[in-house]
């Protein structure tokens, strides 16, 4: 593993520069959150119909 | 550390694994090319704990062992020179990790420390026992891999060149494949459930866990996207991999995936050394759940598929107590199959991420994706884990009760090597996690981002979309 100076950790953190939350970044954020709810439903379904566990 | 120079660890693991695999079939035309390696038994006489493998080498304990050593070392150098990596330093460190990690597991079989029913210790005559089976000795490698590197810093790096803990991991997942594959073959409609099942969990802990640990890491803890994608990665889907196929999919510059895969093996040791005791408390009579949890909740290939090992074995233990005898390596084959699946998917997501990043945030840069990213960012090792899955489960269905017991003893050779591995990835691991990364200028708020998703939500929504697919589904009882 490459060693590096000490502070190298603190400078990066120090010039990490703000960005606000992009409205495509919502959507990715949203979008992936709601087809995990969705499929989540699906899946449950699926499984528990034809993949039974017992 | 996955290694860019020479062939790559990912395709040197599929080679290598899938060699081993192949000379261990000997069995099925009548030849046995492996059974001289050596066995660790249950012992309080050290000078019974070491076979060959195979009853029909008559071989001592010791040099079994040292044939071991012999085979490997050649084996692992062929590779390092592959790897394009310092041979002469490579055969000494491995050395050192071999024989330190061999001597774990030695131990750990030790009566006082393995032994787990009470039939097993009236037949070694010992009146207590930690009941932690053999596979303890995965947990000694770790502690004496820990205070390797957490001791002994300076021999740490000079052992760096052999302790290679995702070579060794992903050569021990392709074995793994093998043993999956017979035991999936004896019960091929739970093995399927425990497929479909693994994909729907890992489905939804992708698109759970990603978004919600983005989301924090931007609007609470103000990380710019060129940290808080990769972090993301890194904390919620597999650890050091994710984290370098998203930096690169994101052109972050390389310094951010590297400082984030460094925390991700800190805070992965401390998840394996947690995790598979709360499991064995709490999940021990839903051993699936226990399977799939350590899958989706401990990153990095290593530590989840160490932590399947140690909590098989914790729950094995505790069933074997309470008169419940499961058979052997569904809950790993569980974890494994989770964290393939994770591996499988890392390049798609990866693309995904790509795509959005070329053409909505970084677009005035006018790079384009192709899908051969796809291809590019796949973990190759996991191709050899389904060629010995599909090849042993194809043999395995409809054989014949002798074929059956042939395959089982070939799987039974290249399992005692992928034991090998686990053990020698164990040491590494400790070998390689400094905990004073810790106390490093300025680690704090990526520390922080880190414990709050981790130990806030990553590891309960993992324990609750496991017992969701899981709960209720039982390995199969062991014959006998």
């Amino acid at each position: 593993m490459a060693k590096r100076p000490q502070s190298q950790v603190k400078k990066e953190m120090q010039k990490m520069p703000y960005e606000p939350l992009l409205k495509i970044e919502k959507s990715l954020i949203l979008w992936s959150l709601g087809i995990g709810a969705v499929l989540m439903v699906i899946l449950i379904w699926v499984s528990y119909a034809f993949f039974p566990g017992s | 550390m996955e290694q860019r120079r020479g062939i790559g660890e990912d395709w040197l693991a599929f080679w290598l694994g899938l060699l081993v695999f192949l000379i261990a079939l000997g069995p099925l035309a009548g030849i046995d090319l492996l059974g001289w390696a050596v066995r660790t038994k249950v012992w309080t006489d050290i000078g019974q704990a070491l076979s060959p493998v195979a009853g029909s080498y008559s071989l001592g304990g010791f040099s079994a062992l040292l044939l071991t050593y012999v085979f490997l070392v050649a084996l692992l150098t062929a590779g390092a020179w592959l790897l394009k990596a310092k041979i002469r330093r490579f055969v000494a460190a491995f050395t050192v990790v071999f024989w330190v990690s061999y001597i774990c597991w030695i131990l750990g079989s030790y009566a006082n420390i393995a032994v787990n029913t009470p039939a097993d210790m009236q037949k070694f005559g010992v009146t207590w026992s930690l009941r932690l089976t053999g596979e303890a000795g995965y947990i000694i490698a770790l502690i004496a891999g820990l205070v390797v590197g957490n001791l002994f810093p300076r021999f740490a790096t000079w052992l760096a060149e052999g302790t290679r803990t995702e070579l060794y991991i992903k050569i021990a997942i392709v074995l793994l494949g093998a043993k999956v594959g017979v035991i999936a073959a004896e019960k091929l409609s739970l093995a399927t459930v425990v497929m479909f099942r693994g994909l729907a969990a890992i489905i939804e802990a992708y698109l759970i866990y990603w978004a919600i640990v983005y989301f924090i890491a931007r609007k609470y803890f103000k990380f710019s996207r060129e940290w808080a994608a990769p972090l993301a990665s890194g904390i919620s889907i597999c650890g050091v991999s994710a984290a370098m196929a998203t930096g690169a999919a994101i052109r972050a510059r390389p310094v951010v995936p590297i400082m984030v895969s460094s925390l991700v093996v800190i805070f992965a040791v401390v998840e394996l050394l947690i995790l598979p005791f709360l499991a064995q408390a709490f999940l021990s009579h839903e051993p699936m759940v226990a399977g799939a949890w350590m899958g989706l909740a401990v990153k990095t290939d290593g530590a989840a598929v160490a932590a399947g090992a140690i909590t098989e074995s914790l729950i094995l233990s505790s069933a074997a107590a309470e008169g419940v005898k499961y058979q052997t390596g569904w809950i790993l084959g569980t974890t494994t199959t989770i964290k393939v699946f994770i591996d499988i998917f890392i390049g798609i997501w990866a693309f995904i991420l790509a795509y959005i990043w070329a053409t909505h945030i970084d677009a005035k840069k006018g790079t384009k994706v192709r899908a051969t990213e796809i291809w590019e960012r796949f973990p190759k090792f996991v191709i050899g884990y389904i060629v010995t899955f599909v090849l042993l489960l194809a043999i395995g269905i409809g054989a014949s009760p002798t074929l059956m017991k042939t395959l089982n003893a070939a799987t039974a050779e290249s399992d005692n090597f992928r034991q090998i591995f686990f053990v020698m990835t164990f040491f590494s691991i400790g070998a390689i996690s400094n905990f004073r990364k810790l106390w490093e200028e300025g680690i704090g708020r990526l520390a922080a981002v880190y414990v709050v998703s981790l130990f806030g939500f990553v590891i309960w929504i993992g324990l609750v979309i496991s017992w969701i697919f899981f709960a209720g589904v039982k390995p199969p009882l062991a014959a006998g």
